[in-house]
């Protein structure tokens, strides 16, 4: 996906503002980019109108994918190709393989879910960051609007726009191509 | 928005309708008792009486229990639902003192579920893994704590309903102190509720121990409380009151549900699976004995399929949470699920029992000597050494080794002839019966004050209560 490289950045300090303001952007139908906050904002998702993570999903699959893998490496090695009699008990003991199995299955929701969750967000390893604004850990609320495609007065209308929604601060950013993803 | 709960005549009616059906099913479970000449003493009765005391007052216990843990934590989630759960526990009061009543009249020979553990403290030689047991089932000792139980349970369940009627009307002051009362209550608890499984249901069956069998009946009872509290608050609404308890607050209530479904599974696994594994004489026999009996074996699994299998694939969604019809449809499969559990627990033991069908006391007391040593058929050589000392046991145990070597094993030695299989009318019946009291007893309480506390300090946040997550 080719990503842009200018942005408008509108600045909040006060989040009751900002969500009113979200809704009243949307309302117009410019597409925000993303939402930067200091704090989680509840109602923030509602607001931006996002859709219900799927994350979850794929958490199953890979629980399930971790249950599978396990009973059967365990069947296939306890029952097929090396039966032992433990204890005198069945060389199907599935009651001792419940343990290793909700192990695993554990292990490999979580570590999918990580790691899904870690690439969808290309967070991966030797990424350079793109900061809009320093501000954003610490007391400013702020919107991006990507402005690779938009005509000047587009671009001045999101800006009035922001303004007369209670921004203290809109400003263009630019970033260069080295700069992250 | 005072809303007190009007307990009308006609829903009064209904319920001594249920508790008449009780009293039919008692009735159908004498008669059945007669038709077949069963000399058990009448083993299904009390059995069932035990089973559905045991549960019923549970969950009423477990009501105490939500209440007094939220207080200390600073919970606001449960403001609303207060005064529900604190009326589940108008059951208890009564219930614990039914336990005693239980207790003794089985030291009477009134009926034969504690033969097993009433014995052993009558016995002239005692096996030495059972000479900790008989200072622990001695007569004033066991129902003396029992009784210790009931009372502390009543004056708590007492003293809660009326100190959080107090805490609303006054200032902050009389709330903080309540925190005091709910910690007292939450250490009472701990002991109280784990002891009396092991009085209770564990005593059943003397030779058999399970670490976990308190926090698992903890988990058991649980289950029940929360499916009776979203049931009772969806019927609330239905009726028209608590219109300020809303779909988030039953899905908080929900997620209770879920997570101690789980929970239960847990320790109904662990159980299984270590002493399965373990295959320690003592602990197997009790599975022996379930396994033994097709209906129970399939009863058992049955419960772990409802009790577990239901909550994980149906109610592990948001929806299903917040979906009224869904999760009342969940709370009453997990309340039945959860009743045939300890259905297992007492009728099976029931049944075992029936081997001490005495009609004196002293044969009575020589055949309950019997169940004792089975559980220790399995070390023959010590059995002998130990116990042949005694004119009385002698013969006992001399028929004992016969049938040992005979069988081949002692569990087919002593293997019971089921007079009674599973559920019937009467098993239903009685338990529509307690349940109808249960209801009674749970209205008349919450009909004394205003179903929604009002001036709780946290009433406010728990009215804009929304559940966002899971």
């Amino acid at each position: 996906m080719a990503e842009s490289n200018k942005f408008i950045v509108g600045l909040w300090d006060h989040e009751e503002v900002y969500l009113h303001a979200i809704g009243h952007i949307r309302g117009k139908g410019i597409e925000i980019y993303e939402s930067l906050t200091p704090f989680p904002v509840h109602g923030l998702e509602d607001a931006l109108g996002y859709r219900e993570t799927r994350l979850h999903t794929a958490g199953f699959f890979f629980g399930a994918t971790g249950t599978t893998l396990a009973l059967t490496f365990m069947t296939w090695v306890m029952t097929f190709n090396y039966p032992l009699n433990i204890g005198g008990k069945p060389y199907w003991p599935l009651p001792s393989f419940i343990p290793i199995t909700f192990e695993l299955t554990v292990l490999f929701s979580a570590w999918g879910m990580t790691l899904t969750y870690l690439v969808r967000n290309r967070l991966w390893p030797g990424r350079v960051p793109r900061i809009f604004d320093t501000r954003i850990t610490d007391d400013r609320f702020a919107l991006v609007f990507d402005s690779e495609k938009l005509s000047d007065k587009e671009m001045s209308d999101i800006k009035s726009l922001c303004k007369n929604e209670g921004a203290v601060e809109v400003k263009d950013k630019v970033f260069t191509e080295n700069e992250g993803l | 928005m005072t809303e007190t709960f009007d307990f009308t005549p006609k829903l009064k009616k209904t319920l001594f309708y249920m508790m008449g059906l009780g009293v039919v099913g008692i009735l159908y479970v004498l008669l059945g008792d007669f038709i077949t000449h069963a000399h058990n003493h009448h083993a299904r009765l009390w059995a069932n009486i035990l089973a559905n005391t045991y549960y019923f007052t549970g969950i009423g216990l477990f009501g105490l229990f939500v209440v007094a843990a939220g207080q200390v934590a600073y919970g606001h989630w449960q403001t609303m639902e207060k005064r529900i759960f604190l009326s589940l526990s108008a059951f208890t009061r009564i219930g614990g003192f039914m336990l005693v009543a239980i207790l003794i009249l089985g030291m009477l020979h009134v009926h034969t579920l504690y033969d097993s553990a009433i014995s052993i403290s009558h016995l002239k030689v005692v096996p030495e893994k059972y000479t900790t047991k008989v200072i622990y089932f001695g007569t004033a000792f066991w129902v003396g704590r029992v009784l210790l139980y009931a009372t502390v349970w009543f004056l708590f369940s007492r003293a809660m309903n009326t100190f959080f009627a107090r805490t609303d009307q006054t200032d902050p002051k009389v709330y903080k102190r309540s925190k005091i009362l709910c910690a007292a209550f939450i250490v009472a608890f701990a002991v109280s509720e784990s002891a009396i499984s092991w009085d209770m249901i564990m005593s059943l069956d003397t030779g058999w121990y399970s670490t976990m069998f308190g926090w698992y009946n903890f988990a058991s009872y649980g289950c029940a409380a929360w499916a009776m509290t979203i049931l009772l608050v969806i019927f609330l609404k239905s009726r028209g009151y608590i219109k300020a308890i809303n779909e988030n607050h039953v899905h908080d209530l929900g997620k209770f549900l879920f997570g101690f479904s789980v929970l239960w599974t847990y320790m109904w696994f662990d159980q299984f699976m270590l002493q399965w594994f373990a295959n320690v004489p003592e602990e197997t026999h009790f599975w022996i004995k379930r396994f033994d009996v097709t209906y129970f074996k399939v009863t058992i699994f049955l419960t772990l399929i409802v009790n577990f299998g239901f909550p994980l694939l149906f109610l592990i969604k948001r929806g299903a949470k917040r979906n009224f019809k869904m999760i009342g449809f969940g709370s009453v499969l997990l309340i039945m699920g959860h009743y045939v559990d300890f259905f297992n627990y007492t009728f099976v033991e029931a049944n075992w029992n029936k081997e001490a069908k005495a009609e004196t006391k002293e044969e009575s007391l020589k055949n309950s000597d019997k169940v004792v040593l089975y559980a220790k058929a399995d070390e023959k050589k010590t059995a002998t050494s130990d116990v042949t000392t005694t004119k009385e046991n002698t013969a006992v145990v001399a028929t004992e080794m016969k049938k040992t070597e005979e069988g081949g094993k002692g569990e087919e030695a002593e293997k019971p002839e089921v007079n009674f299989a599973g559920i019937g009318i009467g098993e239903i019946l009685i338990f529509i019966g307690y349940l109808g009291a249960f209801l009674y007893l749970f209205f008349r309480n919450l009909a004394k004050r205003p179903i929604i506390p009002e001036n709780d300090p946290y009433l406010k946040e728990n009215e804009q209560l929304v559940v966002t997550y899971a």
